[in-house]
């Protein structure tokens, strides 16, 4: 019984790969989740404004509608759980990925 | 829209419904004016609702006033000073009845409307507990 003889591997096909492509720059800068986080906590900054300038006018006797003060209030009482949420969220992510296994 | 439209809807709602309320108390504190029969009597007010920019936010608002029978009701009461020669006087053309039930209605439209505001809050504030 013969044992065949290691011979050279012919017809060896290296798969060429391609290029990378040149790194194209995004048409527009994607907003980032700071500047969202920003935007959000100005928005907030208004909504508590409108709150507490309506808690003026009710203090004053100025504020013609009872329902606004009480809605502006229940809109910058959800703001505000909105934002910290977010905030919640974003700090987990951070220390997820803190603590991950190196 | 914004963020929270539907309490915004539900607060001009709240508004439309307020001054609706403001028209019937003026209506039912004026019922027994009396006024001499050359001039004008107490004109009913009604608000006139309207959608607000309609399609594109939505929400409704009062777009005026109309103003009831300015005739009134002729009465003939010849012990008031204010009665002309043959005795009569002139009092708005209210009735109180019909006040009282536009009355209801615009206190349960005012109901109506916070409860939406209630109810949005309440569904914002679950939302908010989505992944805890």
């Amino acid at each position: 019984m013969s044992i065949a003889p290691i011979a050279a591997i012919a017809n060896l096909a290296v798969p060429s790969v391609a290029a990378p492509l040149a790194a194209t720059p995004a048409a527009a800068p994607a907003p980032d989740f700071g500047n969202l986080l920003g935007e959000s906590l100005d928005k907030l900054q208004g909504a508590q404004d409108k709150s507490d300038g309506l808690a003026v006018q009710a203090a004053t006797g100025d504020l013609t509608d009872v329902h606004d003060y009480m809605i502006a209030a229940t809109e910058a009482s959800v703001a505000t759980q909105l934002t910290v949420a977010v905030r919640d969220k974003a700090v987990g992510a951070f220390n997820d990925i803190m603590r991950m296994q190196m | 829209m914004s963020m929270f439209g539907a309490i915004d809807n539900a607060g001009s709602g709240l508004v439309v419904y307020r001054k609706w309320l403001d028209a019937v108390s003026d209506n039912v504190a004026n019922i027994n004016d009396v006024k001499s029969t050359g001039e004008n009597a107490f004109q009913a007010r009604y608000v006139v609702a309207q959608a607000r920019d309609y399609g594109n936010g939505g929400g409704a608002q009062v777009a005026g006033v109309a103003y009831g029978n300015a005739e009134g009701r002729v009465v003939y009461s010849p012990d008031n000073p204010l009665a002309d020669a043959d005795g009569n006087v002139r009092m708005p053309d209210i009735d109180l009845a019909e006040q009282m039930g536009q009355l209801i209605i615009a206190q349960r439209g005012y109901q109506a409307n916070l409860s939406v505001v209630d109810r949005a809050r309440d569904a914002y504030a679950q939302a908010l507990e989505l992944g805890k």
